[in-house]
């Protein structure tokens, strides 16, 4: 039987790129500056991130993530601590596909880059779209609350992140109501992204299908390490695989909480964030005091 | 209700400062009970929830987030003054700290 002990965890979008980058040691610094330049010159993006388009923009912060992420995986492997499984929130999953070398980190790039052709198909739709995330609500209390109320077309909730955290996406007038009763009924903060989508929601499907065609045009390589996914729990180690978690992962719900069960259950004790803030630690939790979250300052 | 004394008032007002300070990477002595833990400190609700869960492991509660979140909503947390008589609250009441 396969035995896990470490497991890499790579953040999704939404740390605003100053807070991201705040810690970022000297030297890592140092070589997400030498990548920034290159990638964004290749994309054609400005590294003043105000004088991009609007979807430009948004797709240029997103990027600033995957970039850090690279470097901070990076350090970690250079420092010896390999994975022996990882998972990936949301874009983080295809930035786990580069890291675990299923994808070439240029490939990882363009398809982060596709989210501006999804976005340019909501806008020509005249979609309202949204997501927002809310504290103090779990899994369950959350879809106790919302489907008397809402319909699953309205609203999802798009990642049950741990025990206090969920994400809610959908149409724009639903998140705003949700995130209103969430708050009454006790959240200690809903707050919406204003991103325009929504992530995880199957609306997404009908207008990301140049992504997901994108996503699926080259061949993808078996990944160095397994792949928990984040929307069954299976354990993915072929190309194909990893191929159909990237294409399904704009328009499906996310158990985040389960998949870091799931890790727990495999007898994962060490995980480590790979974002450059500890994000991931900052929502995840695990049940088991033997097992604990390394972010990079830790290491 | 469970008493509270003060020695016990003592005890959550230093660990609440002491991970203010920690957290938020500040000098524990700059803050005071008129510090505002958002603006002046930079924490964030994450925060604050760990901040709970540690409350709850220290003195045994068992307390529902929705429960302190109804609270604030009556008595927003502005000030380390209004955090520390929450997490006494907390400590006193439990869930019932809603009706207070």
């Amino acid at each position: 039987m396969d035995t896990y002990k470490k497991a890499f965890l790579f953040n999704g979008i939404g740390s605003k790129p100053e807070k991201l980058l705040i810690n970022l040691p000297a030297p890592l610094m140092e070589r997400y500056l030498a990548d920034r330049d290159a990638e964004f010159s290749r994309l054609g993006l400005h590294t003043d991130l105000e004088q991009n388009t609007p979807f430009d923009r948004r797709v240029a912060e997103w990027l600033i993530s995957l970039l850090c992420d690279r470097v901070v995986f990076d350090h970690y492997t250079q420092l010896g601590i390999i994975p022996d499984i990882g998972a990936g929130y949301s874009s983080g999953i295809v930035s786990i596909s580069a890291c675990f070398g299923s994808i070439p980190d240029a490939f990882a790039h363009e398809i982060i880059l596709m989210n501006r052709t999804t976005m340019q198909n909501l806008a020509a739709a005249g979609m309202e779209l949204d997501m927002g995330v809310v504290i103090g609500f779990g899994y369950e209390d959350a879809e106790k609350l919302l489907f008397p109320r809402f319909s699953r077309e309205e609203l999802v909730i798009g990642s049950g992140n741990s025990v206090f955290c969920t994400m809610i996406s959908g149409r724009t007038e639903a998140v705003r109501r949700a995130l209103e009763l969430m708050l009454e009924e006790g959240a200690l903060k809903a707050i919406p992204f204003g991103t325009g989508v929504a992530y995880h929601h199957p609306v997404m499907a009908e207008y990301a299908q140049e992504y997901v065609d994108f996503c699926g045009s080259i061949d993808y390589q078996d990944p160095v390490h397994p792949i928990l996914s984040v929307f069954d729990n299976r354990i993915l180690t072929r190309g194909e695989d990893i191929m159909l978690e990237n294409q399904r992962n704009v328009m499906t719900p996310i158990r985040w909480d389960l998949a870091i069960r799931e890790l727990e259950q495999l007898g994962v004790t060490e995980f480590y964030d790979v974002s450059a803030n500890g994000a991931v630690k900052k929502f995840s939790r695990l049940r088991s005091r033997r097992c604990k979250i390394y972010t990079l300052s830790d290491v | 209700m469970r008493e509270i004394t003060e020695e016990i008032r003592q005890e959550i007002t230093d660990m609440i400062f002491d991970y203010y300070a920690e957290e938020c990477e500040v000098d524990r002595n700059e803050i005071t009970m008129d510090t505002n833990p958002q603006e002046d400190l930079g924490s964030d609700s994450l925060m604050f929830v760990e901040l709970i869960e540690m409350t709850s492991e220290k003195y045994d509660l068992d307390v529902k987030l929705q429960s302190i979140g109804k609270y604030m909503l009556k008595a927003p947390m502005d000030t380390m003054s209004d955090v520390v008589d929450m997490f006494c609250k907390v400590y006193q009441y439990g869930n019932d700290i809603v009706n207070q």
